[in-house]
């Protein structure tokens, strides 16, 4: 039995990470949504003027440096640019006849959003006389590049001392930036009158943060693959530190309040589902031809197309509004009353019930129509078997016969099929939670979907995924107790 | 029909069309096609026959194939079904003696092509390209000043349509109606009401069958490609290409269709295009599923050997060979997979997920919820989801009963 357990845990595992790579893939989908919110904010300054460009930037360089968005998806190959082609990355950002004013725009987004790895090649155009052209740009990429702003996710990794030593630097990054003029005509010219004391502020500035910001073989090496998005996503779902930054609060804190009322929705749904479709399926196939059976079929097909959210939404005006035709029996939103917490148990149970009753009807009567097919066609099959036939000889009632010999057979068809309807009726609870205005995970996503909160979606498709993980897990436990064939087979 | 009735597949199709159940969800799904192609003529504000000093003009057809009227590209297919569907129909008439039912498709289509395509020649402007034609026609507010006049004095002989009504732009001031009130800016009245921004309900229910078709229909053929490409050679070839497949389609299994479907549509934009390619995409694996046991139960069969012997190529066995003969689970399964697509594209649409810009029935329901004391935003909507799930399920089931060998007739 434990083997077992243990062996179907182990499947999901590879399932279970294939699911959070879907996920991430998904994520990355995201990523022009913002980069269009950047550009907006760099083309809006007309003047280019370096340091309100470099501010649009910095608001929104915090907000990808925190989504992992500005690392690669899966292979960060930043670590081995050599100065030549920072100078060709620079150069493309340059302003010329050739040049598509939106390619520009993306040619200078992508260098900004390179990073700390950048840092050292950058510095180094800096210091050299040759590449005195390059001055301004290098400057300005430096200063972006190297701008790392204190994101909720790092103050818990980072010492109060690391947290004002980087706070100091981001400040003084905003000395570094050279003036320069990108124009067709002069170039990349430098305009700035100080343009030698903020080399040596830069040099100075290198010096300064050497250890930060180098990058010798095995820095680089590591970069490879740890410092990509996907390890970024990885660390940050494992370590439950997804942040939110709409909602300024932690995603896993946000779930931890709300993830339980949906499991207990969804599994008193799904089990209540069982209790009322088993006993339908077996009284059809038990007056197989009768017109109970085609009536029971034929209301329960119609019943299966009746889209969910009609359902609710038909409940919601009929039960629990107060319209001029009728009143209201149920209530229309949440899952407790006012004031519910100072009732006694028994009154607490009770409106609880009275709160969730008309949300897990909307749940579980889709699911009526497949579950009692199905136990009506496996119980059809057991009891054309032959050991039916011997227990119908040996002189056992009718009764027994369906219930303790046909019917613990089928049960393990139906636990087989069941974990596999799981997935699909999972889901309906996003519909059930938004009609009736229900605190639960499924109003959270919904909330997050729309108002693009990337982290927040990812943590709670997880969350939700999850739970439907240990739905199968415990489908597997009730598969094993019904299958005496498991335990004999696994000791 | 008496030479057809003898082959399994005759046999199979006059048991499925003498079901009730199926030919009330064949009329009924009917109804909802041709309200579909035809919804210019039941809601427009548009005249249909125009008659004034100048003499008779059509403004709407001439307005049918223009980008600015219609700017959504499905309802350019669906206007060009308005000539193309009879013209199919009465090609399919006449050769219904020639040919079996798949070659009397193809080359009603073909025929009718071809004369679509002979048609439009004339109008090709010289050196000018398709693009041409398909923008410059007459400007259509020029058409709008002109024909959308109701005021019947101004033409008394003009034909409107059956509600003359826009869909997509609201009625200012026109907000909740009653069925049957009038709207002060036409002069005629809602006949399904208005909703809360000020739409006709009529309108848009009409215009919103030809999304939920094209949605059931695109994102279903979809991912019966894509199902059908995995499930083919997950169960022909075997080894590790199944193990590794297998373990996808089982990934894909475990994942809340509608909640990867939600996320993703977070995380794009809100476009019918990619709700459609999405569905497609994320809907695959139960037909992928089906595909591989078939496969898997073909491939043993003496055809498969007798082709494998005579030097066939693997995808030739596997696409001409093995395919063909493993069609009915996936008819059945794209007729639910059709269901299935419809229900999850006006359920994001009653979240507030659809394209806001598109006229979907579950963007009506959603504002029932919202306006939850106005019971016709609730019953209308909802009732025709209902009624084409119905009917599409009902189909499939047919189909079912019909092709499976192990049920009962």
């Amino acid at each position: 039995m434990l083997a077992y357990l243990l062996r179907r845990l182990l499947w999901m595992v590879p399932t279970f990470l294939g699911i959070l790579v879907i996920n991430f893939g998904v994520l990355r989908l995201q990523g022009p949504t913002l980069s269009e919110e950047m550009d907006k904010s760099i083309r809006n300054d007309g003047a280019r003027n370096a340091d309100l460009v470099a501010t649009g930037v910095e608001n929104y360089l915090g907000r990808f440096r925190s989504t992992g968005l500005d690392l690669p998806a899966l292979v960060n190959l930043r670590g081995f640019t050599d100065i030549d082609d920072v100078v060709a990355l620079l150069r493309a950002t340059e302003r010329g006849p050739a040049v598509l004013e939106h390619e520009r725009n993306r040619a200078e987004k992508d260098l900004w959003l390179m990073g700390r790895l950048l840092v050292e090649p950058l510095a180094a155009i800096v210091a050299d006389d040759a590449l005195a052209e390059l001055h301004g740009p290098a400057s300005m990429a430096l200063s972006l590049c190297a701008y790392y702003p204190l994101n909720p996710e790092d103050l818990g990794r980072l010492t109060p001392e690391q947290q004002r030593q980087r706070q100091t630097r981001n400040h003084a990054l905003k000395g570094l930036r050279i003036e320069y003029a990108n124009t067709r005509e002069a170039g990349f010219a430098t305009t700035d009158p100080d343009a030698a004391g903020k080399r040596a502020a830069i040099a100075a500035f290198w010096q300064a943060n050497r250890e930060d910001f180098a990058r010798d073989g095995a820095t680089a090496w590591r970069a490879l693959v740890v410092e990509t998005g996907f390890c970024d996503f990885m660390r940050k779902l494992f370590t439950g530190t997804l942040y939110s930054h709409q909602r300024k609060q932690w995603v896993f804190s946000l779930i931890a309040d709300r993830w339980h009322v949906t499991f207990w929705l969804n599994f008193a749904s799904i089990a209540i589902a069982w209790c009322i479709s088993i006993p339908l399926g077996i009284r059809s196939a038990r007056r197989l031809g009768t017109f109970e059976d085609a009536a029971t079929t034929n209301v329960l097909f119609l019943l299966w197309s009746v889209p969910s959210f009609f359902v609710g939404t038909l409940f919601l005006h009929h039960l629990c509004t107060d319209t001029s035709t009728g009143k209201a029996w149920f209530p229309n939103r949440g899952m407790s009353s006012e004031g519910a917490l100072w009732l006694s148990t028994p009154r607490y149970l009770l409106d609880l019930l009275w709160h969730a009753f008309l949300p897990l009807v909307t749940l579980c009567y889709a699911s009526f129509t497949s579950l009692s097919r199905y136990m009506r066609a496996d119980i059809l099959e057991q009891l054309r078997s032959d050991y039916v036939r011997t227990a119908r000889a040996k002189g056992c009632a009718e009764d027994r016969v369906v219930y303790h010999h046909a019917l613990r057979n089928s049960m393990v068809t139906m636990i087989t099929l069941g974990s596999g309807l799981l997935a699909e009726l999972f889901g309906g609870f996003v519909f059930v939670e938004y009609i009736f205005s229900i605190p639960g995970l499924g109003s959270l996503l919904l909330d997050a979907a729309r108002s693009n909160d990337a982290p927040l979606v990812m943590g709670s498709t997880v969350v939700s995924v999850g739970l439907l993980l240990i739905g199968i897990l415990i489908a597997d436990v009730l598969y094993a107790v019904a299958d005496p064939r498991i335990r004999s087979r696994y000791g | 029909m008496a030479e057809a009735a003898t082959s399994p597949l005759g046999l199979a199709l006059g048991y499925f069309l003498r079901m009730h159940s199926v030919r009330i969800g064949l009329g009924v799904l009917a109804l909802f096609v041709l309200v579909a192609i035809y919804a210019p003529f039941l809601a427009s504000e548009t005249a249909i026959v125009w008659r004034d000093a100048d003499g008779v003009s059509f403004p709407l057809f001439a307005e049918l194939f223009n980008r600015r009227s219609y700017p959504q590209r499905h309802d350019l297919l669906f206007n060009l079904l308005v000539f193309l569907a009879p013209a199919l129909a009465i090609a399919w008439w006449a050769l219904r003696r020639r040919w079996r039912p798949w070659r009397r498709v193809l080359w009603s289509l073909a025929i009718v092509t071809v004369a679509w395509i002979a048609c439009q020649v004339p109008m090709l402007p010289s050196g000018g390209s398709w693009q041409a034609v398909w923008n410059d026609r007459p400007s259509p507010e020029e058409t709008v000043r002109r024909h959308r006049a109701f005021a019947a004095d101004d033409a008394p002989g003009a034909v409107f349509a059956l509600v003359p009504h826009r869909y997509d732009a609201p009625y200012q001031g026109a907000i909740l109606r009653r069925p049957g009130t009038v709207n002060e800016s036409s002069g005629r009245a809602f006949l399904l009401g208005s909703d809360a921004v000020g739409f006709d309900v009529f309108a848009r229910m009409v215009f919103g069958a030809r999304i939920s078709l094209t949605i059931g229909l695109v994102a279903t053929g979809l991912s019966l490609l894509i199902g059908t490409i995995i499930g083919a050679l997950s169960g022909y070839l075997g080894g590790w290409v199944d193990i590794v497949l297998q373990r996808l389609v089982e990934i894909m299994m475990c994942f809340p269709t509608f909640i990867l479907v939600l996320t993703v549509i977070a995380m794009t934009s809100r476009s019918i295009f990619i709700i459609m390619i999405v569905l497609g995409l994320t809907g695959w694996a139960g037909t992928a599923r089906l595909v591989r046991g078939e496969f898997l139960s073909q491939s043993v069969r003496e055809y498969v050997t007798a082709a494998h012997a005579l030097g066939l190529p693997q995808w030739r066995i596997m696409f001409r060979h093995i395919l063909p003969n493993s069609l009915s689970p996936l008819l059945i399964s794209a007729t639910f997979g059709v269901a299935g697509s419809i229900f999850t594209e006006s359920g994001l649409a009653f979240l507030g997920l659809g394209d806001p810009n598109a006229p979907s029935w579950g963007l009506l329901l959603n504002q029932g919820r919202e306006n939850i004391a106005y019971s016709w935003l609730i019953y209308i909507p909802g009732l025709a989801v209902f009624a084409l799930l119905t009917a599409l399920n009902q189909i499939g089931n047919g189909l079912r009963e019909a092709l499976d060998p192990k049920s009962q007739r």
